[in-house]
């Protein structure tokens, strides 16, 4: 059987990730970061479905970096213990602070980096499908899928009604106080108008007879049935990393 | 199949403290034709369609109602308490909210009913395709349904009822939200549904209803004020003057007819008002 | 005998709610958009799921706000998925209030958005501490690393920072559903589920 990363294995994967997060050393989980940039570029699996991902993940890169210098500083300044390694510009930097502000900053850069790499490379649609396949109820994944629809369309409606209320006076460049009454007259007809729309859509999908009968028995699909070795081979890993972090706790 | 479609004395109120919405209300629309009710805005006429769909018991359940529906041979006493489709299909008012929002082209967005009644044939594609001929938006298959006009909206909404073939059709003021060439085209579909469904259609305006209904009711307050066919609602149509707006209807007509330049519209109102 | 969780899920979910739902996941999401166009220093960021809590119910709001942190990740906000906990009691305790009849009253909003802070806070704090190391590229780090260069430890200074900032962002969150709710017409509410937790 080959393997190859489907959806399954790809959650692996980010469990895998997670699991050297919370276990491993500072340079190792700084070189899986190393490794995970250079995956985006080199395996198919992990290309960005659209340019939208793709820019996401070249702002998450620059962030990151930012992230990382920002909380090795921030730790090694003020977390006043171990010895001092070094003084800048009046400012004193010590050991116990850096070393903490290294294994903060690579647990969240990667645990981010995870995360990011699977959804920049995972169509919503095609997960929430997956979802189905494994058992989320009819209902939830509509509601995922109304959910996209409504992120394309509420961003433009949220707009018209700011401009509305902005056109009859509303006092949107006034004092904070002022400002926080605005917000009120342009979430209000939005909260209104959307119960008015959920009701008719509910109607709406009743009438075209959702959840009027239950869901039929699934019958596994033959590929559903065959265990994907990379999904088996990456949790074993995770497994043998938390058996062997388990035993090196204990005996500390 | 269509299905004969009976009311007897259906009253209605939305809560016992609330008046009546509809008043010993009594109907007879032969299967396979079209019944329109007309009447102003609060008459009572979606009321009624949602009664006859099953959603006013289900959204409602304080409402206090008695009489008798009856489609085909089914009979209930006062109102159903179940959504009745397949066997009556609603199309509202609002097409773009019966547009489900989470298929991504207008070929899914039809199989969705198919999918939610577990009424998927071995050929999905043909059947749909048939009907969406039928409709004329068969070339809007692989179409996003969100990117439609009004009137191709309206007609992949009523697709998506059509596809279940249901026995009575009830359409919540279908020309709302539609320009004339669309109602040309609601008109031919309507008619090529003759002797197939029953229809039983709600307008505020006259022109739509008396140029596709072989039975027109005319609601006031939720109580019938006339029953009859076309002909004889125009031949009576002064009587009406207080419930539809006959008579800005009737200057219309006549600065039309009055006015050189805009006389050749005239054909056009005749054919909107064309009796079959 | 008590019903299944997917059961009472389900059983919320139905009719208006469902498409509700799904908007205000959206608006978790969007609300952002709202406030930084009013340059208000609010987030907003459980607005949706506080609506439904009080509009629909605890499972729902659960769902709500599970969904609206999921979709934050799937857009560039990876952080958000550690936060599901903290949500979960925000829906859940939101809807346990409103059931008991808090978003009748505004004194009781208030008091409401307080304790729910405070959860928030405490809730989130071990998060905060133990996968972010205290850090959430916030202006209330600097709290954070204050409370820690005075000698405390960094899930105490976590939690002082969130105890700081979290009941006044929940008490505005509240007293904004609050006011949205208290003059919808009552036909609209009685088709959600919570009609009756405004009333």
């Amino acid at each position: 059987m080959r393997a190859n990363l489907d959806l399954s294995s790809k959650l692996a994967l980010v469990f895998l990730l997670w699991v050297c997060a919370f276990t491993l050393s500072w340079t190792f989980q700084f070189v899986l970061c190393l490794l995970l940039v250079i995956a985006r570029f080199v395996l198919p699996a992990f290309r960005p479905i659209s340019q939208r991902s793709a820019a996401a993940f070249s702002k998450f890169i620059l962030y990151s970096i930012s992230v990382a210098v920002l909380v090795v500083c921030l730790n090694a300044l003020f977390i006043k213990s171990g010895s001092m390694i070094a003084t800048l510009l009046g400012f004193s930097f010590y050991e116990d602070g850096l070393l903490f502000g290294l294994r903060t900053a690579s647990r969240l850069i990667l645990l981010s980096f995870s995360i990011l790499m699977f959804f920049i490379s995972t169509s919503l649609p095609v997960l929430i499908g997956y979802l189905q396949n494994k058992g989320l109820p009819p209902y939830l994944v509509l509601m995922l899928l109304l959910t996209l629809h409504f992120l394309d369309h509420l961003p433009s409606r949220i707009h018209q009604i700011f401009l509305a209320q902005q056109a009859r006076g509303a006092p949107v460049d006034a004092g904070v106080f002022s400002r926080t009454k605005a917000l009120l007259s342009i979430l209000s007809p939005l909260v209104l108008s959307s119960i008015v729309e959920s009701i008719e859509r509910g109607t709406a999908l009743e009438l075209r007879g959702f959840l009027s009968k239950p869901s039929p028995e699934r019958q596994p699909e033959q590929v559903e049935t065959r265990v994907n070795p990379l999904t088996v081979c990456l949790y074993f890993i995770s497994i043998v990393i938390i058996a062997y972090s388990i035993y090196r706790w204990l005996n500390i | 199949m269509a299905q004969h479609l009976t009311i007897k004395d259906l009253s209605l109120q939305y809560s016992a403290s609330d008046p009546k919405a509809l008043s010993s209300l009594s109907l007879e629309v032969e299967a396979g034709s079209c019944c329109a009710i007309i009447g102003p805005t609060g008459a009572g006429k979606s009321s009624l369609l949602h009664c006859l769909a099953g959603t006013m018991r289900r959204h409602h359940p304080e409402s206090v109602a008695s009489g008798q529906i009856q489609i085909g041979e089914t009979l209930f006493n006062g109102l159903p308490n179940h959504i009745l489709f397949p066997i009556a299909g609603l199309v509202l008012q609002d097409p773009y909210v019966q547009i489900s929002g989470v298929r991504d082209t207008v070929f899914e967005e039809v199989l969705f009913t198919l999918e939610n009644l577990g009424m998927v044939p071995q050929d999905p594609r043909k059947t749909i395709m048939s009907l969406l001929e039928r409709l004329g938006i068969d070339h809007l298959a692989d179409r996003k349904p969100t990117s439609l006009s009004g009137g191709e909206t309206q007609r992949v909404a009523l697709a998506a009822i059509l596809i279940a073939q249901p026995p009575i059709l009830l359409l919540d003021e279908p020309t709302t939200a539609l320009d004339s060439n669309a109602q040309d085209k609601l008109r031919l579909i309507l008619r090529s549904l003759r002797g197939r469904t029953t229809v039983l259609l709600t307008d505020t305006q006259i022109d739509f209803a008396l140029s596709i209904a072989d039975q027109i009711l005319l609601l006031d307050n939720g109580t019938i004020i006339f029953r009859g066919d076309p002909r004889t609602l125009l031949s009576q149509i002064h009587n009406f003057s207080s419930t539809l707006p006959i008579e800005s209807w009737l200057q219309a007509q006549s600065f039309l007819s009055s006015h050189e330049k805009l006389s050749r519209h005239r054909p056009m109102i005749a054919k909107a008002l064309s009796l079959k | 005998m008590p019903k299944p969780i997917r059961q009472r899920i389900a059983d919320e979910m139905t009719g208006a709610a469902l498409p509700f739902v799904a908007f205000c996941i959206a608006l978790n999401l969007t609300a952002g958009q709202v406030t930084a166009a009013l340059k208000i220093p609010l987030y907003l960021d459980s607005i949706g799921t506080i609506l439904v809590a009080v509009l629909v119910g605890p499972w729902s709001a659960i769902i709500c706000g599970t969904a609206a942190n999921l979709l934050a990740a799937a857009f560039g906000n990876p952080s958000m998925i550690f936060f599901i906990p903290v949500v979960i009691v925000i829906g859940a305790f939101t809807g346990f209030l409103a059931r008991k009849g808090w978003f009748r009253k505004w004194y009781l909003v208030v008091i409401g958005g307080i304790l729910q802070g405070v959860l928030a806070a405490l809730v989130s704090a071990p998060i905060s501490a133990y996968v972010f190391g205290g850090v959430m590229m916030a202006g209330t780090d600097f709290l954070v690393l204050y409370f820690r260069s005075v000698g405390n430890t960094l899930l105490d200074s976590v939690i002082f920072q969130g105890l700081a900032s979290d009941p006044a962002d929940k008490v505005v969150s509240y007293l904004i559903v609050f006011f949205l709710t208290k003059n919808l017409p009552q036909r609209l509410l009685s088709r959600l589920r919570g009609a009756t937790n405004v009333r």
